[in-house]
């Protein structure tokens, strides 16, 4: 009852500022501006997605703005106002959507269709060591082949290098990366760039130009 | 497989493009609602916020999201 009392006491007619739509979306919360909220989200996702949902975008977009509310609500307090509430709070809700729809597209694959079989996992030495130059390719572009690999081989962790033959070799989405190397989105950024640096320098250090290399082939 | 030349490119390109400080995904999110709204503002969100743009030019991911949070905001700003 006592809650009531304060949820009717807080109710306002609309939720201009920042720091009223804040004082209504802290606890207890103000169901008007949570509804007004989810009304928000839900027009403004339905044009965001349309293009990767099939069939049933309302229940989908409507089942993402709940999941978004909820990520909303509980982190109202690291909301520093730096643009409109709605702004942020939308932010939040298209990651919600992306990331579930990613997810969805790919569940068919199963763990195992994600494992590396042997002869990719060992890409990198394999090309090396076999230095097996078709004929039709340049010397040149041999001799690049061979430095590049050479760098990845001898510079680069284990990890760096599964994420590289994965993602740049393989070309496998980054969704699927992230679930065949148990990390996330984030972490796998980094360690690509550790590596792409780790190259970038190597080159410069042995005096490779890259626009060189590039015209090269 | 092998290393072919459109992969080597690609992999000498990400690598020359690589910057000594890039922010990860995290940090982008983390500022990607004030550089959406700069956008919207027509003001320059790139050169207020260059790492950010850096990354979105690196991200596939966070640039799918970058380009569905301008549309939802457009949508909600035309009513819609």
């Amino acid at each position: 009852m006592l809650n009531w009392f304060k949820r009717r006491r807080k109710e306002k007619a609309s939720y201009e500022t920042n720091e009223e739509w804040i004082e209504a979306l802290k606890p207890p919360v103000d169901e008007r501006a949570v509804k007004l909220l989810r009304q928000q989200l839900i027009r403004g996702l339905k044009p965001a997605l349309h293009k990767y949902v099939d069939r049933e975008l309302d229940q989908f977009v409507e089942d993402v703005a709940q999941d978004a509310l909820l990520k909303v609500l509980d982190n109202i307090d690291s909301f520093r106002g730096e643009s409109k509430l709605l702004t942020w709070a939308m932010k939040i809700a298209v990651r919600e959507g992306l990331t579930e729809l990613r997810l969805k597209r790919y569940d068919d694959i199963s763990i195992e269709d994600l494992k590396p079989d042997d002869d990719s996992r060992e890409v990198f030495s394999l090309t090396v060591a076999g230095n097996e130059i078709s004929p039709d390719r340049s010397l040149h572009e041999s001799d690049l082949v061979d430095k590049v690999m050479t760098i990845i081989n001898e510079e680069l962790t284990d990890k760096q290098k599964q994420a590289i033959n994965a993602l740049m070799i393989q070309g496998l989405p980054v969704p699927v990366v992230v679930k065949q190397m148990d990390t996330n989105r984030n972490a796998l950024y980094k360690l690509v760039h550790d590596a792409r640096l780790k190259i970038k320098n190597k080159l410069e250090i042995e005096g490779i130009d890259p626009d060189e290399m590039l015209n090269k082939l | 497989m092998e290393l072919t030349p459109d992969i080597l490119k690609s992999l000498i390109k990400s690598a020359q493009m690589a910057a000594d400080h890039e922010i990860g995904c995290d940090e982008c999110f983390d500022e990607l609602h004030e550089f959406a709204e700069l956008e919207l503002a027509g003001k320059s969100p790139a050169e207020a916020k260059p790492l950010v743009k850096d990354h979105l030019d690196k991200c596939g991911s966070c640039r799918e999201e970058y380009q569905a949070l301008l549309e939802a905001l457009r949508a909600i700003e035309n009513g819609n």
